[in-house]
């Protein structure tokens, strides 16, 4: 018994440093976690359909939220959005057009000249990748609510030729 | 200006207290905010369109985050969703069916007897309050992106008669 007791003695300073350099961390990670999800976070994103302004290998860009939250994301900004098809997907296009206005797109580029008029209805976006040709996007799953847009792609940060604004 | 100095030196302290206090209080308010984001918060819920199972003049259920991220909100849940038609408003609705499912609803209930047949899209659920004569739905705004699901309701804490789970 008394050796047991010797064992906590010995060991209990040590297990309160532990204890409080972990929440320590903990609080960090908090901070951070919070800075990302409601200020500014930085993003890789990759794929075809935003070339020739973002690469296909993959951009690491500057993503702001608190334009979304003040309803102040408007055509012609780079987006990243959640996925109306897949919840666990993002995707970053661009905003075309917002409520209440009408969006003439060609509905399949590379092979027909066909084109469609929409009105995007309220509280909703249309969004189109720059490289109409290999995007997915509003043209296939229409118009995407305002509430699913995270956030802002300001500033490209890699690869580092391409360092600057959006 | 030793007076400046004298003055400075008085309230030094007083600052730094002052300092101290406002960053203990500033990170409890993180924590608190993430907590509320992410595990729990209370909601209070108001409106005719889930009688008889919220009240009409408002209850405080809790609304629990972590089944929306684990994608386990599937039919006859009251989740809370980001309305698809103004981003800034949440409403409170049940699920009655999610991708892949066919629903048959009832298009105006007052007015005739006139039922419509839709297959939810992929990464969509379709929500209805409770009380269909009153109640702006999935019926007329569609299916809803899961994306915007922001909690599932599971408990009632408000008014004291109706205490328990939803």
């Amino acid at each position: 018994m008394s050796r047991l007791f010797q064992f906590a003695r010995q060991w209990k300073p040590i297990i309160k440093e532990g204890f409080s350099q972990s929440f320590l961390i903990a609080k960090f990670l908090c901070l951070l976690h919070v800075t990302n999800t409601h200020v500014c976070t930085p993003v890789l994103v990759y794929g075809p359909s935003m070339l020739p302004t973002l690469n296909l290998t993959g951009d690491v860009v500057l993503v702001e939220h608190l334009s979304q939250k003040f309803g102040k994301v408007g055509p012609g900004e780079v987006v990243v959005v959640r996925s109306p098809e897949n919840p666990r997907k993002t995707v970053t296009k661009r905003i075309v057009a917002v409520e209440g206005e009408s969006v003439t797109f060609l509905v399949e580029p590379a092979l027909s000249d066909r084109s469609h008029t929409v009105v995007v209805p309220r509280g909703h976006v249309w969004i189109q990748g720059d490289n109409i040709y290999s995007s997915r996007d509003s043209r296939q799953f229409g118009p995407v609510p305002y509430g699913l847009i995270l956030g802002k792609a300001f500033w490209r940060v890699w690869p580092p030729d391409g360092f600057g604004s959006l």
